[in-house]
């Protein structure tokens, strides 16, 4: 007998013992029943969102009841946000998908039938070799997030196809990477970014709306600096929650971040507060950049970015007076006008003016990791043409959704016509879903492997429903905080239903596509234990304690032993990149005018609740009762001028005219007059997600079009302007 | 005897709700019940403004009026401060909800009594503190015994300014609000 | 000021509605149950100690008495959600909780109230009833009936008062929270009582004795609600705001504009019919027109509407009412 919630609650209050008994807040007269079942606590680690946080799970009989945060981990310290303590509900979640389903209807209609796995394989199986006959094995694409994309990626190599794309590249943060690598030869890695806000006497945030972008760890070294006194300088159109903890806010024009950044360049060097030996020591290209800045006054500036001249200059002062041990945050989500890696080379070269790469209170240097490769056992064909993914832009670093969606749509250079997608919902992730749909049209074969029927999902033709991150073992995790460890993911409670976990389908698919000497492992685990071996750490300790240190990696800043590397062209740090100067690029960050909403019209900006990853998270019911719902902040004076009032209903058009849900608005203070912000990630289309559908607006839909950055084809998508319309 | 009491640091407190995530789960509280809430207060007028982050629960009153509500003697007050439900002993009549000044009461549906937060009773018998004290991403929330001197609440009290909800209601709360806005430098 | 607040329960937020109708009607029905104890003990007292017993003065109100106070009882029932305690309410006495000792007061005035009502039994209906141990009753209560009317007298009052204690004792709640409301409560309750003894009495005398005390208890009962809002307004904020929705005209406030419109209307018109009454013929022994009859009628169920609108609207409004906003 399966025990529900509150059985086990009386079971819990009674199998304590006699004296907890008598004042147990528990016991309910008539709960006589005492079902003994073990209780367990299982370590891994999370998936709710990336950030790969370590837990203890609480495992009552074959039940998950409470997850907490692993106190060994670096990356939770014994602590899970929101959604980390709310993932029995995506495991119990009766949405699930259970067993894979194939279409009978048309593409959209959400008409399925229940299949074997073997009648999925075979379906998708037929397809392939249809399109390998037809097109070569290079049309079919892959859009991969999260742990299982790295299973799927080795299908593709399998297969023979160079065309993975990752969202998380050109739609979240591949112009940073891009940018910091032309900058410091290498990027501030993205799990766990190597920012150490804890020791910051100064930092200054472009956009980066910590705290509603929930990251475990990266909150608490935040909040930590607060705690410490950090003075904070926030730069964003709305008074975001990390703003509300600023000494300083800037709410700057939307699209004009460039402009200061120059400004600041240019007073930093001009002032005299850059760090010269630091400069002198590590970095090349000071006098161009001195020369390229000359121009950029705090008063232009200031007409730029509608902020006040003196505000621009105080906080460019602070962050100079407590030099290196600052910090201007790099950010995350980079994909916003299209010149993004410029802005984020903006930020860099700040960061190398002010010297705070390798120093206390800036950027640590990465852990000291000596990890062994284990030996491919396996070679993959080459594929004969090369990846269409990456676009044609001189930096691009890793395949761009965009391109294959594009490529999809043209058939050039060459024809996609199959699409696998595994932890991505890519009617919520790509600009213009229009287009994805269009792009969606164009395919024999679209398969989703996911846990949720999410909007995409519901656009496949086969489904295949994978097992959620607390049912499964993925590899071996190398955490980088200032110290470096392994961290171990599995499975903390029995598959549910016919749910498989990502590597199994992988190598599944391989084995039904005739590939099967391309499999690697028979169970992931014993891959796993083989890694351990060779790294030296004792596999059955590390299951038992979920996170095990690497010995002797901390070496988080500059000492006269520990020199940074920039893995530049000149080893050094490129204030100047003769990179970019050799494909005809800006050397320098330049600013650039963006357009600007028509009146009337509002700039959609959009962000992120503490409490939800994007959609992934949306149908959870543990994170629906604390946000179910994304109200679009307008500013109070338009509002009062539209009349328009708080909570009011209304939607939002964008610029083709196509019209969003019915929503509510937020009349608030806390934002400029020429935007619009909302969460991103609402506005489920898929019937199947019973909590979430219809609830709130969807923003990726109000994209209609988006801007590429010319230099790594990363997406801009703040380049969107929207109406508002009320409801009745 | 220990003096539970908890201390909230406001100026850490970003609103990221793990800690009602984590009371929902480890006190099983019903779908859309709460023993602990967040409020987001902004006053002033764009752009000069100034928004509290306020995470509120039972304030565990030494001055219950909840405890004096209830005709049945289901609500009482422990030695150690903390303000308890029986279960046996409630009728449901809802008396102890209406008398409470802080909302902090809610019916089980389920079963039909009153409920709420009990600093995880259950969690310091096996010396665990509360699970929203456990999991609080910015430690805004400090949790101890006023009765230790040396106690991070006691510190925190004797160090900083505090607040009390509602204190007019002459409640004598034991949850204690300090540093209400992050201090402009 | 803009605020969200995420992880509010619905029993509380955005307002408290813990309380419905069943409340409202228990209020009632036990304010009215109060004051037809009194009441009735007053018709049966005021005749004087030479009155022959047996003589008793409309015997069917203190009959329906423990009617009305059950059916009231049974609407609190409704409300609990734990039906089944509802014996841990006799297990113990909560000197603090006003709702502990008045579940005892429910259960004592019980035996106090059939005995009185047993007290009133006229001779007429004796015939009727055979020997047995219900007559031996009835005949030792008429014996009683004095006392138990005095102590019915007193036990009405403190069952009304108790209505409205329940409701004033929540600091919480700044509309209830006024010592004027158990005030209030008493004096409709004895109203409604009145009005009751208007409707159910045969005798011209007894109809026109309550008609007269009606006509002070609804005066009374109009000042003190007035004392009421009057209070509340001078107070601070909170109380302040808690009378608002009575006076805003909108439509997520309607039901309480028109409460308070209704009584402004219900109660000084229940005087004018009760005065265009007395203004009548009124010997003894005459019938009693339509007319008369009707206005007699009228004017009562007029009470009586007013007594249930005071106690829907107060037990609602009260729900609204919060001790200060946020801080």
């Amino acid at each position: 007998m399966a025990i529900s919630r509150r059985n086990f609650l009386k079971c819990a209050a009674l199998t304590a013992g006699g004296a907890v008994l008598a004042e147990s807040p528990f016991v309910r007269a008539g709960a006589k029943a005492v079902i003994k079942k073990d209780i367990r606590y299982v370590p891994s680690f999370c998936e709710m969102c990336f950030w790969r946080c370590g837990l203890i799970a609480k495992v009552e009989g074959d039940r998950l009841v409470k997850l907490d945060g692993n106190p060994l981990h670096p990356q939770s310290r014994g602590r899970l946000c929101a959604k980390g303590q709310s993932g029995m509900g995506l495991l119990y979640d009766k949405d699930r998908l259970k067993t894979p389903l194939i279409r009978t209807g048309k593409r959209g209609d959400g008409k399925y039938r229940k299949a074997s796995w073997n009648e999925a394989y075979s379906y998708i199986a037929e397809k392939l070799t249809a399109i390998r006959k037809k097109y070569g094995p290079e049309s079919v694409a892959l859009f991969a997030h999260g742990s299982g994309g790295a299973y799927m990626g080795n299908f593709m190599e399998a297969w023979g196809s160079p065309n993975h794309s990752h969202p998380s590249y050109a739609q979240c943060l591949g112009a940073r990477e891009v940018a910091f690598t032309l900058t410091f030869g290498q990027g501030p890695a993205s799990t766990a970014e190597r920012y150490d806000m804890a020791n910051s006497r100064v930092m200054a945030l472009f956009g980066s709306h910590l705290g509603e972008n929930m990251h475990n760890s990266h909150i608490q070294d935040f909040v930590d600096g607060l705690g410490n006194g950090t003075k904070l300088i926030v730069i964003d159109p709305r008074y975001s929650t990390a703003a509300t903890k600023s000494s300083m806010w800037l709410p700057i024009k939307p699209g004009t971040d460039i402009a200061l950044i120059l400004a600041w360049i240019n007073i930093v060097i001009k002032e005299n507060w850059y760090d010269h030996d630091y400069i002198a020591k590590y970095a090349i290209g000071f006098k161009e950049l001195k020369e390229a800045v000359k121009n950029y006054t705090p008063e232009w500036a200031a007409k730029k970015t509608d902020l006040p001249k003196h505000q621009i200059v105080e906080a460019i002062r602070e962050l100079g007076r407590y030099k290196p041990n600052v910090l201007v945050h790099p950010g995350r989500h980079y994909s916003w006008y299209g010149d993004d890696t410029q802005r984020g080379r903006g930020l860099a070269i700040l960061n190398a003016l002010l010297g705070t790469w390798g120093r206390k209170g800036g950027i640590w240097l990465p852990p000291k990791v000596n990890l062994a490769k284990l030996k491919k056992k396996i070679k993959y064909p080459k594929p004969k043409r090369d990846s269409l993914a990456y676009g044609d832009y001189p930096f691009s670093s890793a395949g761009i959704t965009t391109e294959v969606r594009q490529a999809t749509i043209s058939g050039k250079p060459y024809p996609i016509k199959a699409w696998f997608v595994i932890g991505t919902n890519l009617m919520k992730t790509m600009p213009a879903p229009e287009i994805t749909k269009k792009a969606i049209d164009n395919l024999d074969l679209v398969v989703n492997i996911d846990l949720m029927p999410t909007d995409m999902v519901m656009m496949s033709d086969v489904i295949l429903p994978a097992a959620s991150y607390l049912e499964r073992h993925d590899d071996l995790a190398v955490v980088t905080q200032k110290n470096a460890g392994i961290a171990i993911r599995q499975p903390v409670v029995k598959p549910w239903k016919d749910v498989k976990p990502a590597w199994l389908i992988a190598n599944e698919l391989c084995a039904k596509m005739g590939l099967g000497k391309y499999i690697e492992y028979k169970t992931l685990e014993e891959h796993m234990r083989e890694k351990a071996k060779l790294w030296n750490i004792d596999y059955d300790k590390l299951s038992r304690v979920g996170y095990i240190p690497i010995p002797d990696s901390y070496h988080p800043y500059i000492t006269e032993k520990n020199q940074p590397k920039f893995d530049t062209d000149s080893k050094k740090i490129e204030l100047y990149s003769s990179a970019l100067d050799d494909e005809d690029m800006d050397p320098v960050p330049r600013y650039t005018h963006h357009r600007e909403p028509p009146a009337g019209s509002f700039r959609l900006i959009y962000g992120r609740s503490p409490v939800q990853t994007f959609s992934r998270s949306i149908n959870n019911k543990w994170l629906w009762e604390l946000k179910n719902d994304n109200a679009v902040w307008l500013n109070a004076d338009i509002a009062r001028q539209m009349g328009i009032k708080n909570g009011d209903k209304i939607s939002l058009i964008n610029e083709k005219g196509g019209k969003s849900n019915v929503g509510r608005v937020k009349v608030t203070e806390r934002i400029r007059k020429d935007c619009v912000y909302l969460i991103h990630g609402f506005g489920s289309t898929s019937k199947r997600m019973t909590m979430a559908y219809g609830r709130g607006i969807d923003d990726t839909q109000m994209m209609t079009h988006y801007a590429t950055d010319p230099i790594c084809g990363t997406n801009g998508l703040r380049v969107n302007f929207v109406k508002l319309l009320k409801e009745s | 005897m220990k003096h539970y009491a908890m201390v909230i640091d406001q100026s850490r407190c970003v609103g990221c709700m793990a800690c009602i995530a984590a009371c929902v789960q480890e006190n099983q509280v019903p779908f859309e019940n709460f023993r602990t809430r967040v409020l987001e207060i902004t006053k002033g007028k764009f752009p000069e403004l100034r928004t509290e982050f306020r995470p509120e629960l039972c304030n565990h009153c030494d001055n219950a009026p909840c405890v004096m509500a209830c005709p049945t003697g289901a609500s009482y007050k422990r030695e150690d401060g903390i303000v308890m439900i029986d279960r046996d002993k409630c009728v449901g009549c809802k008396a102890c909800i209406a008398a409470c000044p802080y909302d902090a009461r809610y019916i089980n549906e389920e079963y039909g009594f009153a409920d709420k937060c009990t600093f995880c009773l259950h969690r310091l018998k096996k010396d665990l503190e509360p699970a929203c004290v456990a999991t609080c991403i910015g430690k805004s929330r400090i949790f101890g015994d006023l009765s230790d001197r040396d106690s991070e609440v006691s510190r925190l009290l004797a160090e900083n300014e505090s607040r009390v909800r509602l204190k007019a209601a002459g409640t004598k709360p034991r949850v204690f609000y300090i540093k209400r806005y992050p201090t402009k430098k | 000021m803009e605020f969200t607040i995420t992880g509010a329960n619905a029993l509380t937020y955005p307002h408290l509605h813990i309380w419905d109708w069943r409340v409202a009607i228990y209020l009632f029905l036990g304010g009215l149950a109060g004051g037809c104890m009194s009441m009735a003990a007053v018709a049966n007292l005021r005749p004087g100690k030479d009155v022959p017993k047996n003589q008793a003065c409309c015997w069917r109100v203190p009959m329906m008495t423990p009617i009305i106070l059950a059916v009231g009882m049974g609407f609190l029932f409704l409300d609990l959600q734990v039906k089944e305690h509802m014996y841990r309410f006799y297990m113990t006495l909560q000197p603090l909780s006003p709702m502990s000792w008045g579940s005892w007061i429910l259960v004592l005035v019980f035996p106090a109230m059939i005995a009185f009502a047993l007290s009133t039994v006229p001779e007429s209906a004796m015939d009727n009833l055979k020997d047995g141990m219900i007559r031996n009753l009835i005949i030792k209560a008429q014996n009683s009936m004095r006392p138990l009317a005095k102590l019915n007298f007193l036990l009405g009052i403190l069952l009304s008062i108790y209505t409205g204690i329940l409701l004033s004792s929540f600091m919480a709640r700044p509309l209830w929270n006024s010592s004027i409301l158990p005030v209030l409560f008493l004096n409709s309750g004895m109203s409604t009582g009145a009005a009751t003894m208007i409707l159910m009495a045969r005798r011209n005398s007894i109809k026109l004795f309550f008609t007269k005390v009606d006509i002070w208890l609804i005066f009374s009962e109009i000042t003190v609600l007035v004392l009421l809002y009057y209070g509340q307004f001078t107070s601070p904020e909170a109380s302040r705001e808690s009378i608002m929705p009575f006076f805003t005209l909108t439509s997520q406030y309607f039901p309480y504009f028109i409460s308070i419109l209704t009584l402004s209307i219900v109660l000084p018109l229940a005087i004018i019919l009760k005065f265009l009454e007395l203004s009548g013929d009124h010997s003894e022994n005459l019938e009693l027109t339509f007319k008369q009859k009707f206005e007699m009628n009228a004017s009562a169920v007029l009470v009586l509407l007013g007594g249930a609108i005071i106690r829907f609207a107060l037990v609602y409004a009260g729900q609204l009412s919060k001790f200060t906003g946020l801080s």
